[in-house]
């Protein structure tokens, strides 16, 4: 007790609202949608310190706290008889048949309205009472940890939350039973605990060998970081009985008895600074457990592996969408006379008059082809784009069903792979990943991809820039005029024979003008064609190149922002568990300053 | 069968097996309860089913005394044995290791290898607290020389309820399935504890007879004690809700002087323990029999339990072999889609061009056919033409060998994938994770690679093969061909003479007509063998396709199913554990089963 605290400084109560924040932190962590997977253990765990907190704080919230000491122990260790001996009356059934208590029993002062007990204490069997000393004390006598009936273990550990100062009360047989001695052990992070070895009249006859249970159970409790713990050896039966005979002690009790001393403790022992101490101490506890478990829900920070799995990744679509292309062009191979015959009636938009005329002739033939049931287009032959997307979709539906789309799937086992290679943890990209992939429409992006780079290619063969553009003009103001010229001039040239050189013309005469203009027609066509090379041996190998841009865009579109994305995602949720870490640290910090101030240490072990 | 050699090798491999299921079940949480239940068969067949293989004599009986901390065993032992042998005292969980109390000499104790397993005997007295995988025999003797008890032992054995206790619980196993009888010892305080309750019905689940004794409780409640004891504890024993036929003694808190003097001061509570022992035992020969028929069929009846603890791995193993022949399946899609389909297998177009050219007549007759030839000339051409502009050509493919290569990388990456998705459930997927890191790809490529080479080298001989069956198969009837040959020229010359005489007069249009009564046959023909080699082709593809899975889908499939059980992995293992002991269980039960019905 270094510096004492005045009485009335309700710095407990003061602890409430840092509590309560705490706690909507965690809820509002727990009901977020989290991309960094987190345990199901873990989740559980920072839900029940939810719990604790608010528990914690409604427990702070009031003039002066009030101590619930639980008994803990095995069944047959004597706690209700313990229970009754405290209460100097028969409050708790007590018998041979176990388990004895079924339901727990709570001893509370009757200045405690039963309304603002922990919920967990209002469904248990209430005995009020109207001792002074124990006025701001709650006795809660809990059923067995290591009895058949499993039903009581379950109560047990329902109770335990509420405990502030658990009573670990054993026998000659049970001080160190495994099932109590794993609860003790779950539990000493969490809260005070002092120890009774019941049936003390048991244990003093020594025999040739073997250490006295009290001493055997003071090495375990030494072993486990308790140096000096508050044990209590009692026989609770003499006791019970002499009170039941108006005695105020027993006749004969056992060398080195202390129920005496077990009863003066908790009654005056614990006094209101020791009590607010080890409140203030149960904080600091559970905050030192909510710091563990909040480093341990700490998200990592990917965004170094992001950056190398994106690298990865680019590698992987980049020969993703080669063969993307590769298989498209391959499937437009078969097309190539719809690709070309799309081109030429294109063509003819370039020209005009009787170039035109001719032309439109000529692709007369293509437009035929269109109908044909094989070509799975509905597009009319009228119009160019239309056929040009439908022929496109037929191609990239026949590859996709014949390779594309069983190779998205190893795709994205690539894609995922590799990340796991480069340590970013498949579980946060797998969902993602797979849904990119899953996204219906793939069919409709390749012929996009595919009605766009015919267009690019066409656009850039039919629109050069630079030097090929000269020729190309002067190839298409000859064949746009000089049919008409040649049409009229021989026509000209007919009509100056028959009137002027007055010649009669024959059949022959009559028809040439037309022969020549034809003749004139086809040569211009032979031109053009050299000019305009829209032959698809020609193209193909320009429209992969283009295509295989395309995809490849498409596809790093698609893939390369996840592993990014979720890096992000998951630094933000980083920065909110370090913040929810840090304000934990300060709360702590705060807590440190007061906790020194009563003789608590030994209920707590290291 | 019952070569005494084979026996023990076999007797031997159960009890490892046994071992190594415990150590499996003891790594993985939700399966440490079964550990208890394989300890207890590993040292039933080592102790019960060995003693008889080794012929150990019926006497003497081994009564073993168990139960929770503090609950008064040692006390009990003292009553068994009539003196004040064993250490009582008030520390809970004094006794580490188990304590025989025999009245016999020395000289009569068992030795053969596997008695009481992994526990050694002390060759010099030591503290019962002695905390090491040992034994000791303590002689006493007898309070009178015609005790009834003369023949028998005593085992004092260490609790089970301590936490200390998980680290010597197996001791006391071992002696349990040794004893003949087993004392359960339980205090008034003790007696509806969970964790001696379940050890008590594990006892009596592996046909123990078993004694309870109920300890310290005031003597007035004893009969009610008893009585609450059968109905609350006992009766929840057999999931059918039956009390089984165990005797229950009742012994109370005693006073100082009687616990020091069994045989007389407390001869009242010995005589009547004693009794029931003398009950259960009426001679050693019934109640060695009885044991070893007992420990042999809980034995055989407690395979289930083996299977439960194989379960996950089993399930495991069968997701895994989904995966494969998911995988398999995928694998053979992609390249009867990516490279079957698409492929003309050009081979066949020569052929048909061969059997055209084998219609073709030879001899004098090899110029009129060349004359019809000419004649159709214009039509074929035209016929070309017109069929040129409506056939399709199908979507080249990819590489034959690409193809294979790309769709084996996708299946073992199909793999890699789903085990790193289920690596959180552990086992084998876990194990998978770090074989695909440590060089499975590498293997996985490599065996492919061999099964490739092999299927490609057979498919050049494969296709040129039945190319060349197709042209032979007629060459060799030249009876046939010779009918076709001139069968076709004879109905070419009969076309042409009918239409020339059907229209006669010569005109321009013959011009026409001709070449198309010259070609009629001649198409005929053309789309028979047309039609034959496409369907060639089609068997082809199907052979193409069935080799495929015969020759690497199906043999990589293997390899990859057995990949989690290769290499001493646990799966490898289990498979051989439950296959084994199920077969060295009946070997066994055979070669003692004289000794059970005599």
């Amino acid at each position: 007790m270094t510096e004492p605290i005045a009485p009335d400084a309700p710095f407990l109560r003061t602890l409430a609202p840092l509590l309560r924040g705490l706690e909507r932190r965690l809820r509002a962590w727990s009901e977020a949608r989290l991309v960094n997977p987190v345990t199901a253990v873990a989740r559980a765990e920072i839900e029940g310190l939810a719990d604790d907190l608010h528990r914690k704080a409604g427990a702070l919230d009031v003039e002066q706290p009030i101590l619930v000491v639980m008994l803990m122990g095995g069944t047959g260790v004597g706690k209700s008889t313990l229970m009754n001996a405290l209460a100097g009356a028969v409050i708790a059934p007590a018998s041979f048949a176990r388990p004895t208590t079924r339901d727990p029993v709570v001893y509370f002062h009757q200045s405690i309205d039963p309304e603002k007990l922990d919920p967990a204490l209002r469904l248990c069997r209430l005995v009020r009472h109207d001792r002074e000393s124990l006025r701001h004390k709650i006795i809660v006598d809990t059923p067995d940890v290591d009895s058949n009936d499993l039903a009581n273990r379950e109560k047990l550990v329902a109770l335990l939350p509420v405990a502030d100062v658990v009573l670990y009360v054993g026998s000659q047989e049970k001080y160190h039973d495994q099932l109590g001695w794993e609860l003790f052990k779950g539990q000493r992070q969490r809260r005070a605990f002092a120890f009774v070895l019941n049936k003390w009249d048991r244990c003093v006859q020594v025999g040739p060998s073997g250490v006295r249970p009290d001493d055997d159970l003071l090495k375990d409790l030494k072993a486990e970081g308790f140096n000096n713990p508050k044990l209590f050896r009692t026989t609770a039966q003499p006791w019970v009985d002499a009170a039941a005979a108006g005695k105020a002690k027993p006749d004969d009790l056992p060398a080195g008895e202390q129920f005496a001393e077990l009863k003066d403790w908790i009654e005056l022992g614990l006094t209101r600074l020791e009590i607010e101490a080890v409140k203030a101490r149960g904080v600091g506890q559970l905050l030192d457990q909510l710091a563990r478990a909040v480093q341990a829900i700490r998200p990592p920070d990917l965004t170094a592996e992001a950056t190398t799995v994106r690298e990865a990744w680019t590698a992987a679509l980049d020969e993703e969408s080669r063969v993307a292309a590769d298989v498209l062009v391959a499937a437009l191979d078969p097309r190539s006379v719809e690709i070309e015959g799309h081109f030429n009636v294109r063509g003819q938009d370039r020209f005009r008059g009787l170039m035109a005329g001719y032309l439109k002739l000529l692709t007369l033939r293509y437009s035929w082809r269109a109908f044909r049931p094989t070509l799975a287009s509905p597009a009319s032959p009228a119009d160019a784009d239309l056929d040009l997307a439908g022929f496109a979709a037929g191609c990239a539906r026949l590859a996709g069903e014949r390779v594309l789309d069983r190779r998205a799937t190893a795709l994205v086992n690539r894609l995922l792979v590799e990340a796991n290679a480069r340590e970013f943890p498949l579980a946060i990209l797998n969902d993602r990943t797979a849904a990119a992939a899953a996204r219906p429409g793939w069919d409709d992006r390749y012929t996009r991809a595919v009605v766009e780079s015919l267009t690019e290619v066409e656009r850039e063969l039919t629109n050069p820039t630079g030097a090929k553009s000269l020729p190309r003009a002067i190839v298409r103001l000859i064949a746009n005029y000089l049919p008409e010229a040649v049409l009229v001039g021989s026509i000209f040239v007919l009509l100056w024979r028959f009137f002027v050189e007055e010649l009669t013309p024959s059949l022959f005469h009559v028809v040439m003008p037309f022969f020549v203009t034809l003749a004139t027609l086809v040569l211009l066509h032979v031109l053009v064609s050299f000019v305009f090379p829209l032959r698809w041996p020609a193209i193909r190998e320009q429209f992969r190149r283009v295509l295989n841009g395309r995809l490849r865009t498409e596809y790093e579109r698609t893939f390369l922002p996840i592993p990014n994305e979720l890096a992000e995602l998951i630094l933000a949720e980083r920065k909110t568990v370090d913040l929810l870490s840090e304000e934990v640290a300060q709360a702590v910090e705060w807590l440190a300053a007061r906790e020194s101030a009563a003789h608590v240490g030994e209920l707590y072990g290291r | 069968m019952n070569d005494p050699k084979t026996n023990r090798q076999t007797l031997a491999q159960l009890v490892a097996d046994y071992d190594w299921l415990e150590a499996h079940c003891r790594k993985q949480p939700e399966l440490a309860r079964h550990a208890g239940h394989l300890r207890l068969a590993a040292a039933l067949a080592r102790n019960i089913v060995g003693g008889s293989l080794e012929a150990r004599p019926d006497a003497p009986l081994h009564i073993a005394v168990v139960g929770g901390a503090g609950s008064g065993k040692s006390t009990v032992a003292n009553f068994l044995v009539g003196s004040n042998a064993a250490e009582a005292n008030p520390q809970a969980g004094y006794t580490r290791h188990p304590i025989a109390f025999t009245f016999a000499p020395a000289a009569s104790w068992p030795s053969y290898l596997g008695f009481l397993g992994p526990l050694r005997k002390l060759t010099e007295s030591r503290p019962s607290n002695l905390d090491e995988d040992v034994y000791q025999v303590r002689p006493v003797k007898a309070a009178t020389p015609d005790d009834p008890l003369a023949d028998d032992v005593v085992w004092d054995c260490p609790d089970m309820t301590t936490w200390a206790s998980t680290g010597y619980v197996s001791r006391l196993i071992e002696v349990a399935a040794l004893a003949d009888v087993i004392v359960y010892v339980a205090s008034d305080e003790r007696y509806n504890d969970e964790v001696p309750t379940q050890f008590l019905q594990l006892l009596v689940k592996a046909g123990k007879a078993v004694i309870v004794v109920l300890t310290k409780m005031r003597e007035a409640d004893a009969p009610a004690l008893t009585e609450h004891f059968r109905k609350e504890v006992l009766a929840k024993i057999h999931d059918d809700g039956t009390i089984p036929p165990i005797p229950v003694v009742a012994i109370p808190n005693l006073p100082q002087a009687e616990r020091d003097d069994p045989a007389k001061t407390g001869a009242k509570w010995r005589v009547q323990l004693v009794n029931q022992l003398l009950v259960l035992c009426p001679t050693a020969k019934d109640a060695r029999a009885r044991t070893l028929g007992n420990a042999v069929r809980y034995l055989e009846t407690s395979s289930d339990s083996l299977l439960e603890v194989a379960r996950k791995d089993l399930i495991q193993l069968e997701g895994w072999k989904a995966a494969v022949s998911q995988g398999q399946r995928t694998f053979e899609e992609r390249y009867v889609r990516e490279y079957l389909v698409g492929e003309p297998f050009r081979r066949f177009d020569q052929s048909r061009r061969q059997l055209m050219e084998q219609l073709a007549p030879t001899g004098p007759a090899e110029y009129v056919g060349k004359g019809f030839a000419y004649l159709r000339l214009p039509f074929s051409l035209a016929w070309d033409f017109v069929a040129g502009m409506g056939r399709r050509t199908d979507m080249p493919n990819l590489p034959e060998g690409t193809v294979l290569a790309n769709a084996w990388t996708g299946w073992m990456e199909a793999l890699q994938a789903e085990c790193l998705r289920r690596a959180d459930s552990g086992g084998l997927w876990k194990e998978s994770v770090h074989a695909f890191e440590s060089g499975l790809k590498q293997q996985g490529l490599d065996r492919f690679a061999a099964f490739a080479r092999q299927f490609e080298q057979t498919e050049g001989d494969e296709l040129e093969q039945a190319g060349r069956k197709l042209t032979e198969s007629l060459a060799a009837n030249p009876s046939m061909l010779g009918l076709l040959r001139y069968g076709k020229l004879a109905v070419d010359i009969a076309a042409v003479a009918v239409v020339v005489w059907w229209t006669w007069v010569p005109s321009w249009y013959h011009v026409l007509l001709l070449p198309v009564a010259a070609a009629a046959s001649h198409l005929f023909a053309e789309l028979v063998i047309r039609w034959r080699v496409e369907l060639v082709r089609v068997a082809a593809r199907r052979r193409r396709e069935s080799r495929l899975r015969e020759q690497v889908a199906a043999p990589l499939a293997r390899w990859l199913d057995e990949v989690p059980a290769t290499g001493g992995s646990s799966v490898e293992r289990l498979q051989q554990v439950l296959r084994r002991v199920p077969e060295n269980l009946k070997a066994l039960a055979a070669a003692v089963s004289p000794a059970k019905t005599v």
